[in-house]
């Protein structure tokens, strides 16, 4: 059961540096082969500066940072039980190769909530990143629900 | 790909280019993991997924997402883009063919900004529900 008392809590904020490489990777590991994700000429050409962030890749820092797994000990939070129940972006700004990404995550709220396959908490968590210029550029929902 | 788009080229049901993913393959679900970091287990190890009872590996929510990412921004181009909400409502397994649809729902000028809204959707080969979703985007105007 998620620890109610973290409701409005913010977390130490924790930064990612947004490598092309790994930009590249993940589009890739979709599958997708649009131009403006893959190469910079292209991109440049559709009025971006670089290649900009694919729009799934908010994903990247929340794990590769380990904020979740830290979360979700930190709410004490079953993991074996943790269902993603939705996920939410707001495009502020593109981020590009290079920036330097700081995210700063905020438990909004813990609900529960019955249904058919029993009682669950759903734990609703924000996260503004800024980049290395202190511009907001992106804000991240994500419901994670809890099974019990 | 996504060209220029501009406000008074797209109305409302106009319907998002299909787009048709997979199948997906466990070497795409390691490949998923190690670009974004996610190797929860379930979704890596075909064994997990058998002993915790749901019969198998599943693909991360986020692929599917993914997927919806590639169609939305195939059909508005990224830079446009403001809002891009999903909830994961299925489970999609190996093997399984994902097909993303999507429709303009709303078009209006407000606030000196030309806004569309609309709805996408990831459907499994049986028609059942993986993703529903929206999204906003504000566009430039031809002038």
């Amino acid at each position: 059961m998620a620890d109610r008392s973290k409701i409005n809590h913010e977390f130490p904020p924790f930064t990612y540096e947004v490598e092309r490489g790994k930009m590249r990777e993940l589009v890739q590991a979709i599958g997708d082969d649009n131009p403006i994700f893959l190469d910079r000429e292209a991109a440049i050409k559709e009025g971006y500066k670089d290649i900009p962030a694919f729009p799934t890749f908010a994903t990247l820092p929340m794990n590769w940072s380990n904020m979740l797994l830290n979360i979700i000990t930190d709410l004490k939070i079953n993991f074996a039980m943790v269902l993603h129940g939705e996920e939410g972006y707001e495009y502020l700004q593109e981020i590009y190769p290079g920036d330097v990404l700081t995210g700063k995550l905020r438990v909004v709220s813990i609900d529960e909530k019955s249904g058919r396959s029993g009682s669950m908490d759903l734990v609703k968590l924000e996260t503004i990143y800024t980049n290395q210029r202190n511009e907001p550029v992106l804000k991240a929902n994500a419901l994670i629900v809890e099974r019990k | 790909m996504a060209k220029e788009l501009y406000f008074q080229d797209i109305n409302v049901k106009d319907q998002m280019p299909i787009l048709v993913k997979g199948p997906v393959e466990h070497m795409q679900l390691v490949k998923y993991a190690g670009a974004s970091g996610d190797f929860n287990p379930l979704h890596v190890d075909p064994e997990v997924g058998k002993a915790v009872g749901i019969g198998g590996q599943i693909a991360h929510g986020m692929l599917v997402m993914g997927f919806v990412g590639q169609a939305l921004a195939g059909w508005i181009p990224k830079k446009y883009l403001r809002k891009f909400n999903v909830r994961f409502v299925g489970m999609t397994r190996l093997d399984e063919t994902v097909t993303v649809t999507g429709k303009l729902t709303d078009k209006k000028q407000e606030g000196g900004n030309n806004i569309i809204r609309g709805e996408v959707f990831a459907r499994d080969q049986k028609e059942e529900l993986l993703i529903a979703g929206s999204f906003e985007a504000h566009l430039p105007e031809k002038k």
